[in-house]
């Protein structure tokens, strides 16, 4: 009778553990939102060469399973060649130099209306006075529940 | 009183000829229960008690022959054993030294019994613990307990994690003083010598109550060593070395003591290089880092330290003091650092030891005094306590945003002071009670230098009253009850970038200026926390119920932070309006031996009313996501099972599982689970110890094997998991080198035996897709004089 007891005092805890570990996997969002520039109108592509004192219209495709929240869009200087770009390209890059009036754009909007698939369409006017040579082009969105997701490409500013 | 008696019974064992093996057994001779960890030394020959109170001393020649066993807690012995053929097991009884002033040793009770009569669960660490699984980093060789668990940095660094809880919801207590360094950094590893230390106490569970803040999830407490023995002198160097990370490592202590004085001191030098990983190539993302060699490239490191400690003991007083620094310079991986991917002209691959951008920086340096005084049915206890944590992050200086190339490469600087001073009485009014009131206060300041700015300069105060009596209802049924109350004060600096930044004003013009950062605030916090608990004791079986309040100050980047954490791509932002940590815990143990087997089982529940959480908003700043810290309330439970035998005399199995279970109930992340969550995890060993053979004395072999199941369970940002298998072997065994009567001891050991590439959920480099180490051979040496 007492290592019944002792038996049950042993074998009950254990089992509540194990049965407790099947948890419920409750519908939690856990999946991340996508970004692309590979389409035909995802701009710019690797190792694109704009021109300053012109215009673009930087594009790329988000989508989340459920509800887009936010994107951004980054430019910032390479002439330290601190960082690549993640399209797998390999761009030519010119000699490290020093910025003096280097391009800085940052950029953030929210995607009204949520939805599952958008397209980021910014325009974006390139400065004249603004040192020429290798950017950084980074966009980044996220989804209502703070997953995020991040592409990067290497561009070319010229004059 | 100081009597032993020592009798021989029909156990026959012995070999036919000269050489003959002594077997026995060593018993409290009031209590009648075994005493693990005495010393039995003779001429030439030594050997240390087991949990089991048992001794064995192989290749002992015939005649007799001298022993003096001795035990912290016991007064010494010498003996004469008649070694011969016909000889059986001997046991020895000691007598508890009343005399001797460690206040475990003045009820006369073993470690061993004292947890087992605490409510709270813990474990106790002893240094034949820490030789047998010694790894790279002290969390590192805690990691068999179950329960226990770490965040590597790396090959040479970790942090303390108590059943998924870990950065400052675990106390790290060092003599008496809680460590106090930038211990909330992801990168930040614990600055503490592994070497030196006799005993640690680890507790799962809530432990505010006498630890004050921070004792959410658990302590490890690192206690003081041992005093040692009037008229003694001794030492001990030891040597390691690895082949993963071609370390280098060698450490050396002596002790002596006169009459009442005793000194201690002790240096240690690590060297290691870069660690090697089971792959090629690490795809991170979409990127691609080709590895050198395996070598995850810079991440080499060293850390030098020196301990110092002055000590007097003589009738009713014993104090110590220890002087202590820790010096370590570790590398970060070079193609990525958090989760910002590097590019850079450094030759990283020239030499895979020097240690390149980005690299920290940390030296520790600590003074304690621990004094004790025994009046009557008082024992008064004071630890004071000052530390100077300096730490330095350099990386190669970046423009980021608005911020122009920096000048140099001094990123993060942080210079903290941290003085303690802790008091309390243990009154004993009768045999049932012993009453403890004490206080704690503790005042933080904290400075910062350097281009990133991340966390505020601060000054903290802080300071708590606390009673509580464990009450022995009889020798059996134990009851603990105590109330703490705290009080502090966060004041927390301004600060302002050190460049302009573009504002676009909602009118349509542009204005530019050094943003704010961080404001000048002081905060106010009280806390009640609380713990009651029972222990029984029956024959084989301990039952232990408790519950546990705890609580923790918030952080002063969790309150005031409001920056660019660039490594990890983030705006972070603090809450002012932040409240104290609260938690509540219920655990349950139930531990059992008999002649055959252990089992012991510790469940707990958990509930936090405000856990602070550093939840990833869907929101920009400046084109990084903004990371706001956030209370919510989280549900946990979890625990450990273990269970051993003895097949045979020299076969012992042993088998371990750990699970925690953790859901935010509200806020933005509800029912998602905890960041660093531990996946289910389980540990079986086999050892089996050989008889001597030629001059090897007690060869232990041991084969571990780690199941660790998919950690699917994650929040943002986290990636899943999958699971893996892990073995490790060791071999070790015991040199007569010196004719000093201790051996040398020395150990094999091969860590991931198959090479195997796999993934921790909580290891730092988890984050951009690094494996773990691949395998490594170390051979260790201990050598006493």
């Amino acid at each position: 009778m007492k290592l019944l007891v002792k038996l049950l005092l042993i074998i009950l805890p254990i089992s509540w553990l194990i049965s407790c570990s099947n948890g419920d996997s409750s519908s939690v969002d856990e999946e991340k939102p996508t970004i692309s520039i590979n389409y035909s109108e995802g701009f710019p592509q690797a190792c694109e060469e704009i021109q300053k004192g012109q215009s673009y219209t930087f594009k790329a495709m988000v989508t989340d399973n459920m509800e887009l929240a936010a994107y951004s869009l980054n430019i910032h200087h390479n002439f330290d060649h601190h960082t690549h770009d993640d399209q797998g390209a390999q761009c030519e890059l010119s000699p490290i130099k020093n910025a003096v009036n280097p391009m800085i754009f940052m950029e953030n909007h929210s995607i009204e209306n949520g939805g599952t698939s958008y397209e980021i369409n910014l325009t974006v006017a390139i400065p004249n006075d603004i040192d020429i040579g290798d950017y950084h082009c980074a966009f980044s969105v996220t989804d209502a529940t703070g997953w995020q997701s991040r592409t990067s490409i290497d561009i070319k500013i010229v004059d | 009183m100081l009597m032993a008696w020592l009798y021989i019974g029909l156990c026959l064992q012995a070999s036919a000829q000269e050489l003959h093996t002594i077997n026995g057994v060593i018993i409290d001779a009031h209590t009648q229960s075994p005493i693990i960890g005495a010393n039995i030394i003779g001429d030439n020959l030594f050997a240390v008690s087991s949990d089991r109170g048992e001794f064995s001393i192989e290749n002992v020649p015939q005649g007799p022959k001298k022993f003096t066993i001795t035990h912290i807690g016991y007064t010494s012995q010498q003996l004469t054993l008649e070694v011969n053929p016909n000889m059986g097991r001997v046991n020895i009884e000691l007598v508890a030294s009343v005399t001797n002033l460690d206040e475990v040793e003045l009820y006369g009770k073993t470690e061993h019994r004292k947890a087992q009569e605490l409510s709270t669960i813990s474990v106790g660490v002893n240094k034949e613990f820490l030789e047998k699984n010694r790894e790279n980093s002290l969390m590192q060789t805690l990691r068999k307990i179950p329960g226990v668990s770490t965040m590597t940095i790396g090959s040479g660094q970790s942090k303390p994690t108590i059943r998924g809880l870990g950065f400052n919801r675990v106390s790290v207590v060092q003599n008496g003083i809680k460590h106090e360094a930038q211990q909330w950094g992801n990168d930040h590893g614990l600055e503490i010598d592994q070497y030196g230390i006799d005993n640690i106490q680890i507790i799962k569970g809530p432990a505010s109550l006498l630890y004050g803040s921070d004792a959410i999830a658990g302590v490890v407490d690192i206690q003081p060593p041992n005093i040692p023995l009037p008229n003694s002198f001794g030492g001990e160097v030891n040597l390691l070395g690895e082949t993963n990370n071609d370390l280098l490592g060698v450490s050396a202590g002596i002790q002596t003591r006169k009459q009442n004085w005793f000194y201690r001191a002790r240096l240690t030098y690590r060297d290691y290089g870069d660690y090697k990983v089971p792959t090629d190539r690490i795809r991170y993302e979409s990127y691609i880092f080709e590895l050198h060699e395996n070598h995850l490239r810079n991440t080499a490191g060293r850390e030098a330290n020196a301990s110092f400690s002055i000590g007097f003991a003589k009738d009713d007083i014993k104090s110590e003091t220890f002087f202590s620094n820790v010096n370590a310079k570790n590398g970060f991986f070079a193609n990525a650092h958090g989760l910002e991917v590097r590019t850079s002209t450094i030759d990283y691959d020239g030499s895979n030891r020097d240690v390149d951008l980005p690299f920290h920086k940390v030296n520790h340096f600590k003074v304690i005094n621990n004094t004790t005084l025994y009046k009557g049915k008082h024992t008064l206890h004071l630890d004071l306590g000052y530390q100077n944590n300096q730490r330095e992050e350099h990386s190669e200086p970046v423009p980021h945003g608005y911020m122009p190339t920096p000048p140099n490469s001094r990123e993060r600087i942080f210079t903290k002071n941290t003085f303690s001073i802790n008091a309390k009485d243990t009154f004993r009014p009768n045999a049932k009670h012993d009453v403890v009131f004490g206080m704690d206060a503790e005042l933080q300041n904290n400075n910062i230098g350097g281009w990133g700015f991340l966390i505020p300069e601060y000054d903290r105060y802080s300071a708590g009253v606390f009673a509580y009596d464990h009450f022995k209802i009889n020798e059996n049924f134990h009851l603990q009850a105590g109330l703490r109350y705290d009080a502090g004060l966060v004041e927390t600096k301004a600060y302002y970038d050190w460049f302009t930044s573009t504002i676009n004003n909602p009118n349509g013009t542009t204005s530019y200026a050094r943003l704010q950062r961080a404001q000048d605030k002081s905060l106010n916090f009280g806390n009640l926390s609380g713990s009651v608990g029972i222990s029984y004791l029956s024959k084989n079986t301990t039952y232990k119920i408790n519950l546990g309040k705890s609580f923790r100050m918030p952080l002063a980047n969790e309150l005031a932070s409001d920056g660019v954490n660039y490594h990890m791509y983030r705006y972070e932002r603090g809450n002012i309006d932040l409240d104290p940590e609260e938690s509540y815990q219920v655990d349950l143990a139930i531990d059992h031996s008999n002649q055959w087997f252990t089992l012991g089982i510790s469940p707990f529940v958990n509930l936090f009313d405000n856990f602070i959480y550093l939840n990833p908003t869907p929101n920009y700043y400046e084109t990084l996501q903004i990371y706001e810290y956030t209370q919510s309330k989280v549900f946990r439970f979890g625990g450990e099972v273990k269970a051993g035998s003895n097949l045979t005399d020299a076969l012992h199995l042993e088998a371990s599982l750990e699970y925690v279970y953790a859901r935010q109930t509200s806020g933005p992340k509800k029912d998602f689970t905890l960041p660093f969550s531990p996946p289910l995890s389980g540990l079986f060993s086999i050892n089996y110890q050989f008889k001597g053979v030629l001059f090897f004395q007690q060869p232990l072999i041991t084969i571990d094997f780690r199941a660790t199941a998919a950690q699917n369970e994650i929040v943002p940002p986290e990636e899943r998991t999958e699971g893996y298998q892990a073995f490790n072997l060791s071999a070790m065994t015991q040199l007569p080198l010196f004719g000093n009567g201790k051996p040398m001891q020395m150990r094999v050991k091969l860590n991931n035996v198959f090479n195997t590439e796999y993934y921790d959920h909580t290891s730092f480099y988890r984050l951009i897709d690094v494996p773990e180490p691949g395998r490594n051979l170390s051979v260790s040496a201990t050598i006493p004089f």
